[in-house]
């Protein structure tokens, strides 16, 4: 039997098959050595990079809810220079595909964790995070607005000539006129959904969970949201989207691609199976397989939306 | 001590038994077998639906098997959804297991007494190091707190019960052994010591945050070495969610460590209580 070909082309980066690690659910990628060849992946995606290392948020960071979990980590990471030192040379033995999301307080920040990783050879694209709920500053601040989106990526734009994905926020009124604002000033793709925004108390000890107050939620429960934003997005550009919300099993990664993603990222699924991201893959392959698709291309986009008599 | 990578093991149930309506008793057949260090865990999940999602961390309570064959057990109480699901698996159903995980006591302090401190289910922890000391014939006392007599271990978990006098029970309703709170006898029994056999005690405790807050305090003041296993909310116990953090000291001021990779296991000094 033909075996089905999964590469497809993320805004300048070919990759071997569309499944990715999503940042912040897989460390820096060699955390899951132990468990598989992570080179298998069509590419990790490191945990937000700042420009110097950040503490993160105080304890109290994880609350399971129904269906999902909120987390308020706020972004806890070695920094860089502590990155391009350490983990690219592990990166690199590994054989991996690797992309790293950066993150910064001010448009300024962003610029210089952007140049500095544009002079790193082997990595694969940037993943600009326009959307983490959980830092007062930076984040989400600079992902609630086309305007905004814009700006952003403009200015990073400017600064890299490495493919350049901005990774948006659900937390928005219009992702399609958000995922525009990003394609109209240099973003070769982009990624959805990041977390959406949550709360959760204790109704005894009257607190809220989290330290932070609130946190954002991911796990199967935002599924729904996830899939309606990347059809949204999908319909209103031109450039790759990238699928990102609950995804477990090669059936949801399927949704996605007949929404119009053309790659899936999984994120809180590593948590619960540390191979999540391999049976996802066997899972499409599979699928492809049995259904005689022999391209991602031939099956991308293929949503009925008439309705059936 | 040897231990083994982490690795992902899909098992079935062969035992899930309460004792006493309190403790759990679980026993799984996974593919291989596996080798931990006393104070390791695993991240327990498998069982059907998205409802509870996330994996349990439990310790790691005893191990073995040949080739092709391994055993596992954990020893748990029910205190929310996920070990109340747990409780009412049968044998037979499939569980999932990440293991062995974190960082374990460290057993290889040359010429040391060790005091093995376990408070409510946090003997699941201290059992397993009793029996790689008394394996070794190395000297240790042990000291076990609970609420009542019936919330203490079934007799029969303890490793090297043969030999009395080195275990201490302690309940705070005074049903068996000491009475009083299990700090409170380690405190008692440190009086009573020369300063040159207290300066041959190393303490490994798990048990309830405050109990632990109050052995640091304790072995601290005395100049006792002292390893802590902590508990925490985790997603992932592996060291990618960065959920579980805990403060620690580290030069001037402090930092967030994962209890999941650089613990459970801490050196009492460096938590930041």
């Amino acid at each position: 039997m033909v075996t089905p070909d999964l590469s497809v082309s993320l805004g300048g980066l070919r990759v071997k098959n569309p499944v990715l690690s999503a940042s912040g659910t897989f460390g820096y990628g060699i955390e899951f050595a132990p468990f598989y060849d992570i080179s298998r992946l069509g590419a990790v995606v490191m945990k937000g990079l700042s420009l110097a290392p950040t503490p993160g948020n105080p304890p109290g960071r994880i609350v399971e809810t129904a269906a999902g979990m909120l987390n308020a980590i706020g972004l806890q990471n070695i920094g860089v220079e502590r990155f391009i030192g350490d983990v690219v040379p592990r990166l690199e033995d590994a054989g991996a595909t690797f992309v790293a999301n950066i993150y910064g307080k001010t448009v300024e920040e962003y610029e210089a964790v952007a140049r500095r990783l544009s002079e790193v050879p082997s990595l694969g694209a940037i993943e600009v995070n326009a959307s983490c709920p959980n830092v007062r500053e930076g984040g989400m601040a600079f992902g609630a607005t086309p305007e905004g989106i814009a700006r952003l990526t403009g200015r990073v734009r400017l600064c890299t000539a490495k493919p350049l994905w901005v990774k948006l926020s659900p937390n928005v009124t219009d992702i399609a006129g958000i995922a525009k604002a990003a394609e109209g000033s240099g973003a070769d793709a982009v990624s959805l959904i990041n977390t959406i925004v949550g709360m959760a108390v204790d109704h005894r000890t009257r607190r809220p969970e989290l330290s932070n107050v609130t946190g954002g939620l991911s796990g199967p429960a935002i599924k729904p949201v996830a899939l309606r934003m990347v059809w949204e997005a999908a319909k209103a550009v031109r450039i790759p989207v990238i699928g990102i919300g609950g995804i477990q099993s090669g059936a949801d990664a399927l949704e996605f691609f007949l929404v119009g993603a053309s790659a899936v990222q999984v994120g809180t699924a590593n948590f619960r199976n540390p191979r999540a991201c391999i049976d996802i893959l066997e899972g499409i392959e599979t699928f492809f397989r049995e259904e005689r698709i022999a391209c991602l291309e031939e099956y991308r986009g293929g949503l009925k939306e008439e309705k059936t008599p | 001590m040897p231990f083994d990578r982490p690795r992902f093991l899909r098992g079935r149930i062969l035992r899930n038994e309460g004792r006493g309506e309190i403790f759990y008793r679980i026993e799984a057949a996974i593919p291989e077998p596996v080798r931990f260090v006393p104070g390791q865990f695993a991240m327990v999940s498998g069982w059907p639906g998205n409802d509870p999602l996330l994996p349990r961390p439990l310790a790691l309570f005893r191990a073995g098997g040949t080739r092709g064959k391994g055993k596992i057990e954990f020893v748990y109480k029910v205190v929310g959804r996920g070990t109340a699901l747990l409780s009412g698996l049968h044998p037979g159903d499939p569980l999932s297991f990440t293991l062995p995980l974190g960082r374990g006591f460290d057993l290889g302090q040359e010429g040391r007494t060790y005091w093995l401190v376990g408070g409510g289910v946090g003997f699941s922890s201290v059992f397993p190091a009793a029996a790689v000391l008394g394996r070794r014939r190395a000297g240790f006392e042990m000291f076990l707190g609970a609420r009542t007599r019936d919330h203490l271990p079934p007799k029969q978990w303890t490793p090297g019960g043969k030999e009395p006098g080195r275990i201490h029970l302690c309940t705070e309703d005074g049903t068996a052994g000491f009475r009083g709170r299990v700090t409170e006898a380690v405190l008692e029994r440190l009086r009573g010591l020369s300063p040159e056999s207290v300066s041959r005690i190393s303490i490994l405790a798990c048990g309830p945050r405050e109990m632990l807050q109050e052995i640091a305090a304790a072995a601290g003041e005395r100049g006792v070495p002292a390893q802590v296993a902590l508990e925490n909310h985790m997603a992932c116990g592996f060291g990618v969610c960065w959920g579980c953090v805990v403060a620690v000291r580290e030069g001037e001021g402090t930092a967030y460590r994962r209890v999941c990779r650089e613990g459970p296991v801490f050196d009492a000094r460096e938590v930041v209580w």
